[in-house]
């Protein structure tokens, strides 16, 4: 039963900054995906699959939902009604163990058997999934894994019969899928490195195909996908989101509101000890473009795992890394760590060795005191730890946060000039100079500041949102990518009224489509009410309300939908609803 | 569940009776299920008000109390009676329909297809016997018996009788006396006993063994007298409490039992507790929590209405914890 390969995050109704969906596609079950607060009364996550997949099982790693489902559906239709219920709610806590906080790591495993049969046979490249808790107001919730499996090949036919557990399960995890014991899911870290490598390679593949997208696509829209987006360590360009290339503009991304952040995160991070071969082709020079984790380490080999001299090969070294990015910087910081050497994340008076791939003489090392010196205060929330760590950091962040501050379209402009010239630094020349670097942040702090006022604050860049013992694989980003499209006022001195039942979310979701093309929604009929937008068939009280307004169209969502996907007013005749005959 | 409620008593007992003679007319006679509920939620509400009704406006405060039942009202408290009523009770068909549908076994379309039939009373239907089937023969032959009320004392003797056989069979089974005993009342029309055993889910197969070993021993101890239908989960039968000395025949009761899935257990405890009304509100709340509810199973709804996967259930409470309902004890489920 191979395991489906899912590329990434479409959208997540909330995701904590730190536990953010993307957390979901990645290998190590100790990165959750949670919702931003707690208490909220349902969480959801759109994934998509590399490519269309018959689904056979899925594995459910639970963090605190009460209730899962699952639903699958195809990209082509981005429509939200077209998602099919593949997996129908399923039940990971009781309301008691809800309130007392137990058992929130239950694995569920679900085999063919459990699958909706109808859903299970076809092929499905996006899955969504649901997760609820009513029961504890308290608790920040989601899931802390999701695997997809297909249908087993027939060499492994056997594994098909009953039992649902499935091969590709490391055994620890396979032997707590009733409940998991305290810390099981720690324990299982050791030995999850081992399982990841082909899923890691797996997700790695994606990178290309999106930078070269991007480089057909994402020209005018995003500037930080400039050409050499592949080569250079642009830290922007998170190989991942593709958000912005695919889809216009889309609601369930904007709805995730205020901690949209994290969802920017680059999905690359949690495998620094497995860089991606691809990478270092395409760029020897420059090292892989993922910031820094502070994660990195914990997922490190254990420290002493080799015995013998190799371990002191560099004993009395103490080395700082400069120009490196993750994650081949942490294999490297590994390595030499390995062969006894001491790693020191800034110059200190005891440092001996500077690695670098800075080719320029000139380069000097830092004293400890400067970088703070060059901060600007925003920084403290984009990046924690992982400042003192990595010099460049300095000014990537801030250009990371001047794009992010740029809603408008001069300030856009502005990022557009200020992006490439303070990304190439950091590729040809690492850090750089210290002076200069100085310099470069606080022009960049200025622009950023000019360019930031007027437009709309983001509420999602609060400065102070951050603590510094978050993990800092997070790059708070915002919504840097674009500026925020226009919405056309289609549907201005239109009024619209929602009849009949919808579910809580398609009425959200049609009352948001509505407002935000300027139409006005009524909570009840009225006579200035010019389309009634109903699900439901055809019945008297429409005729009733014909007589009363011969102007009323009954019309079905899905025009609201196609408008939106079209970005125009289209003719709402095709959609009304006509009295059976 | 019984056919005949308990009489209730309070201060607008006269509305509550015709409001009652009215929902069994559009049940036995119409067939109108909807009607037939809307008059007994009307009755049921205006029972629970504390002080005597004087006016038709002043009963549609009241939730389940809308312009048609107000106008009734109204009627009977200027003129003490309902034309409607007086109608109903001199057709033959209906009063005649009504009447026959007190015999257990004879449902109200039974009984229109006797009345059409010309068979309209007692002595008609005992001329008649061929034309009845096993079942309502019985109820026939103990028609009177059945009409009376169990009082609650003796539903207490027969419930220790029946817990005490069931435990020497197997004491791990699981029995409990629902209907409106369980919530208290001082009488009822029938006994109906829930059973389960651990052996027995809805994953596993049938076990009728589980239901006829205990039917066969309470026939042994000649508690059980006649069977009316017993299949592979239901027993519908009649029974009673042995003769004491000099004592008048214990009167024959009718006995249900039927045997469920232990998963399914709790909520047909539930289920058959009722009352109606209150399981009809606690399945609203469940639909608003997000869950559909029934006899068998509590289920969340997802995201597009589908009904998730049975919960497990472990005791009544755990139902209202998953609505989010305060547990209520039997004796509070009046509605």
């Amino acid at each position: 039963m191979p395991e489906i390969a899912i590329r990434h995050v479409v959208s997540a109704s909330s995701s904590d900054t730190t536990h953010c969906a993307e957390n979901l596609l990645k290998a190590d079950t100790y990165r959750k995906w949670k919702a931003a607060q707690p208490g909220e009364k349902q969480v959801s996550a759109i994934l998509q699959f590399e490519k269309e997949e018959q689904i056979h099982s899925i594995d459910i790693g639970n963090e605190g939902s009460a209730f899962v489902e699952v639903l699958v559906g195809s990209s082509a239709s981005s429509s939200e009604q077209n998602y099919e219920v593949l997996l129908v709610t399923s039940s990971f806590l009781s309301p008691s163990e809800s309130k007392s906080g137990t058992n929130l790591n239950r694995v569920r495993m679900f085999g063919p058997d459990k699958l909706v049969k109808a859903t299970a046979e076809k092929k499905w490249d996006r899955v969504k999934i649901v997760c609820t808790q009513p029961y504890n107001k308290s608790l920040a919730y989601g899931l802390s894994f999701v695997r997809f499996h297909s249908p087993p090949e027939n060499n492994e036919i056997h594994s098909k019969t009953s039992s649902p557990v499935s091969i590709p399960i490391t055994p620890d995890e396979a032997s707590t899928s009733a409940s998991l014991k305290p810390g099981a899911l720690f324990f299982s870290r050791a030995s999850k490195p081992l399982a990841s490598p082909p899923k890691a390679s797996q997700n790695n593949q994606p990178s290309p195909s999106y930078a070269a997208a991007s480089l057909q696509t994402g020209m005018s829209s995003s500037p930080d996908l400039a050409p050499s987006a592949a080569e250079k360590p642009t830290p922007k360009a998170p190989p991942k989101e593709p958000t912005p290339v695919k889809r216009k503009f889309e609601f369930s991304k904007e709805n995730t509101s205020l901690p949209s952040a994290p969802k920017k995160a680059d999905p690359d991070t949690p495998r620094p000890p497995h860089p991606p071969p691809k990478k270092h082709k395409a760029s020897p020079a420059a090292p892989p473009k993922t910031p820094p984790s502070k994660k990195s380490p914990q997922a490190q080999p254990p420290e002493g795992s080799s015995e013998g001299p190799f371990q002191h090969l560099l004993q009395g070294t103490v080395f700082v890394l400069s120009g490196f990015q993750n994650p081949f910087r942490s294999e490297l910081r590994d390595k030499a760590l390995e062969m006894g050497a001491k790693y020191r994340p800034d110059w200190s008076p005891d440092s001996t060795h500077l690695i670098t791939n800075v080719p320029s003489s000139n380069h000097k090392p830092k004293t400890p005191s400067s970088p703070p010196a060059a901060r600007p205060v925003q920084k403290k929330a984009a990046s924690g730890e992982e400042e003192e760590e990595e010099e460049p950091s300095t000014s990537r962040n801030s250009s990371i946060h001047n794009n992010s501050r740029a809603p408008g379209d001069d300030s856009a402009a502005s990022s557009d000039d200020g992006e490439p010239s303070g990304v190439r630094d950091n590729g040809e020349e690492g850090s750089g100079d210290t002076d200069d670097e100085l310099r470069r942040v606080e022009e960049e702090h200025r622009k950023k500041q000019q360019g930031g006022r007027g437009a709309a604050p983001e509420p999602e860049d609060d400065p102070y949102g951050g603590t510094t013992d978050e993990n800092t694989d997070v790059e708070e980003k915002g919504e840097p990518d674009q500026p925020i499209p226009e919405l056309p006022d289609l549907f201005v001195g239109k009024h619209f009224f929602l009849y009949g039942e919808f579910p809580s979310q398609e009425r959200r979701l049609l009352n948001r489509y509505i407002a935000a093309f300027n139409g006005e929604v009524e909570d009840y009929m009225n006579e200035r009410v010019n389309y009634v937008i109903t699900a439901q068939e055809w019945d008297d009280t429409f005729e009733e309300a014909l007589n009363e307004n011969a102007n009323l169209s009954f019309v079905r969502p899905r025009w609201i939908y196609n408008c939106n996907e079209r970005q125009k007013l289209i003719p709402h005749q095709p959609y009304v609803v006509v009295p059976r005959v | 569940m019984s056919k005949r409620k308990a009489p209730q008593e309070n201060p607008n007992e006269g509305i509550t009776d015709f409001l009652t003679e009215l929902a069994n007319y559009e049940r036995n006679v119409n067939r109108a299920i909807h009607k037939y509920n809307a008059y007994r939620k009307a009755a049921s509400v205006i029972s629970k008000y504390p002080s005597k009704i004087k006016s038709g406006a002043e009963a549609k405060k009241l939730d389940g109390v809308g312009a048609k039942i107000a106008e009734k009202i109204d009627e009977f408290l200027s003129t003490g009676k309902l034309r409607k009523l007086e109608k109903i009770r001199q057709d033959d068909t209906s009063s005649s329909i009504n009447f026959l549908t007190r015999v257990s076994g004879i449902g109200p379309a039974a009984a229109r297809k006797f009345v059409d039939e010309g068979i309209k009373t007692l002595e008609d239907l005992k001329k008649n016997e061929h034309k009845l089937n096993h079942h309502q023969r019985i109820g026939l032959k103990y028609f009177e018996d059945f009409e009376k009320r169990i009082p609650r004392e003796e539903m207490l003797e027969m419930q220790e009788i029946v817990l005490n056989e069931v435990k020497k069979v197997d004491s791990r089974y699981i029995a409990t006396v629902c209907g409106s005993f369980r919530r208290g009342a001082e009488s009822s029309g029938d006994m109906d006993i829930l059973l389960t055993h651990p052996d027995y889910t809805s994953e596993s197969s049938k076990q009728p063994k589980l239901l006829h070993q205990v039917v066969a021993q309470l026939e042994n101890i000649n508690f059980i007298t006649d069977t009316l239908s017993k299949g592979d989960t239901k027993f519908m039968g009649v029974g009673r409490l042995p003769n004491k000395d000099e004592e008048a025949d214990s009167p024959f009761r009718r006995i249900d039992i039927r045997l469920i899935p232990k998963d399914q257990y709790y909520c047909g405890v539930l289920y058959f507790t009722g009352s109606d009304i209150f399981n009809k509100n606690m399945r609203t709340h469940a639909l608003e929590m997000g869950f559909t509810l029934n006899e068998y199973t509590i289920r969340p709804l997802g995201v597009t209405g589908v009904a998730g996967e049975p919960l497990p259930v472990d005791s009544e409470k755990d139902i209202f914890d998953y609505i989010q309902w305060k547990y209520r004890e039997p004796k509070d489920r009046s509605e």
